[in-house]
């Protein structure tokens, strides 16, 4: 094989990958040393879409910063307010009435379902399988229809609110809704059984990037990733939040640590979500849907949810007055993309990309 | 790849999925955050909408000979979060469905809307007055046997000197201290 390989596939160099448009069209830098075509080292620069939004945070109310940690991103964009003001609330000491719970535990499992089927649909993008790409947005638009019916918007939901939430669902809302979760349960079903068997899919993205279990805990990797090599990890389940205490839901993990196994459990995990919006929709309890707030005194507080991406980590530092000293996050891809050079070492050039989206990074949350 | 030639198929034989905007309406439900819109009848002046505003979008000040006050709400400024509507006492601020909000630069400034909402005259001493709209006022003298249309008149000031007087009358006998 290698004397088919022209002089200069042979040789060493070095190749720059972005900073725009790795796979999705948010900016990281990747400096590839390569033997031929194959990846032997990885150098990654980030910081290119820093925005400040901590410090922007410590100049705003706490009431115009369930807004601002809403525009941390867009794919978690329910996430960041949702764990914020878990956070506040864990300061104040307000508990979120029953009603309020379950709504934020639909508004964010909507939003997880919608984020794993991007990806899903990126990956098929990545590999060149357009009419999937196309077939899996189509699916994801259904919840983007019930997103903008429900909240009013397609990603940015604004569905949180320090003690509770700000949206309710009356009959109509629930009945539209289980209907078209019911239909995306259905085409789910279909896409798991076509990312599990497709040939195409299967040659393309089996055994490329792999990390094993022994990487998930040296890297202290998260979610879908983490998950992916076999590590059960889930803060809904191992520290329930909200109403998932109430919940029946499974902890999908798959064995492989690849980039097939990552987007099945996505996939998996999205049809996990319909179940729990749905158990969700069938138990949602009546009453008020947020507490009365009360004065926020000084203190820190923390808060951790589980994102689509993985843990999401809110700390907060108030000094009583209406604006916080300190809030600070960490996002799972922080943790997740120190696992590229790792998911990198020896693949070849054309994987870059696909085992880039396979980590499904944030880089607006990471850099903010 | 067969199963998924039988999705290929079924979405051949579905049609487009796209809505065929602009020459038929775009999906748009009820709910939609369109733009924000103030109903100025309702409005208290209270300014909760302004406190919780993050993009600063909401501007409400007095006028210089304070006979009333100016709220405007720009919105190329607003996320359209709806934080104001949420917090809004009075239900004074609604957002609309209507997402036409394209115009050309030249009328970037004109993309707001302005109100002016005219402070009452205390029937006591003249100061100017919040308006109370009557749909609040009579929530919140519901359950009192006042006219509340004459106390809604009056200032803040000259509510308590009312107040006085009248608990002064009514126990002006009984109370008499000794």
């Amino acid at each position: 094989m290698s004397d088919l390989l022209t002089p200069c596939a042979q040789k060493s160099f070095t190749l720059p990958i972005g900073p725009l448009h790795v796979a999705l069209e948010e900016p990281m830098y990747f400096k590839l040393d390569l033997d031929g075509e194959r990846v032997r080292q990885v150098e990654i620069t980030a910081g290119h879409v820093h925005r400040g939004m901590e410090s922007l945070a410590a100049k705003r109310n706490f009431f115009q910063n369930v807004v601002l940690t809403e525009r941390v991103c867009s794919l978690c964009s329910n996430s960041h307010p949702f764990t914020y003001c878990l956070a506040v609330e864990n300061l104040a000491g307000i508990a979120v009435p029953p009603r309020g719970q379950y709504l934020r535990v639909l508004a964010e499992e909507i939003k997880r379902s919608a984020s794993h089927l991007f990806n899903v649909g990126i990956m098929a993008h990545v590999i060149g399988y357009k009419s999937l790409f196309m077939h899996v947005m189509q699916v994801r638009e259904i919840m983007q229809d019930i997103k903008e019916t429900i909240f009013g918007n397609r990603m940015d939901l604004a569905a949180n609110c320090i003690g509770g939430v700000t949206y309710d669902l009356d009959s109509t809302l629930l009945e539209f809704t289980a209907d078209n979760l019911n239909r995306v349960a259905g085409h789910l079903a279909e896409l798991i059984d076509i990312y599990r068997h497709d040939p195409m899919i299967k040659a393309r993205t089996q055994g490329v990037g792999v990390v094993s279990p022994k990487d998930v805990a040296a890297l202290g990797l998260v979610g879908p990733v983490a998950r992916a090599a076999g590590a059960a990890m889930d803060v809904r389940r191992d520290s329930p939040y909200a109403a998932y205490g109430d919940l029946e839901f499974a902890v999908i993990t798959e064995e492989g640590g690849d980039v097939h196994s990552r987007a099945m459990v996505r996939l998996r995990e999205a049809r996990e979500s319909v179940g729990i919006v749905l158990q969700a929709l069938g138990k949602l309890p009546g009453g008020e849907r947020r507490a009365r707030l009360s004065a926020i005194p000084a203190g820190e507080a923390v808060a951790r949810t589980e994102a689509p991406r993985g843990e999401l980590f809110y700390y907060l530092h108030a000094d009583g007055s209406d604006v916080p000293l300190r809030l600070k996050w960490r996002v799972p891809s922080y943790l997740n993309w120190d696992a590229l050079p790792v998911m990198m070492k020896d693949c070849a050039v054309a994987d870059v990309t696909l085992i880039v989206n396979s980590i499904d990074p944030c880089v607006s949350c990471t850099e903010r | 790849m067969p199963r998924f030639l039988k999705i290929l198929v079924r979405n051949l034989l579905k049609g487009p999925a796209t809505d065929p905007f602009p020459f038929q309406e775009a999906f748009t439900p009820d709910r939609l955050r369109g733009r924000v819109v103030l109903n100025p009848d309702l409005c208290l002046g209270c300014g909760i909408c302004r406190h919780v505003c993050p993009g600063e979008a909401i501007r409400l000040e007095p006028d210089e000979g304070r006979t009333g006050y100016s709220f405007s709400i720009w919105h190329n400024t607003c996320a359209l979060c709806g934080s104001c509507r949420h917090f809004c006492p009075t239900g004074a601020i609604t957002l609309n469905a209507d997402w036409h909000g394209a115009h050309p630069q030249t009328d970037k400034y004109r993309h707001a809307e302005h109100h002016f909402v005219p402070y009452l005259r205390c029937a006591g001493c003249g100061a100017p007055l919040r308006p109370l709209p009557p749909g609040i006022a009579a929530r919140l003298y519901a359950h009192s046997p006042l006219d509340m249309t004459q106390v809604v008149k009056l200032c803040p000031d000259c509510r308590l000197t009312a107040t006085a007087k009248r608990e002064g009358e009514r126990y002006g006998t009984t109370a008499n201290p000794g």
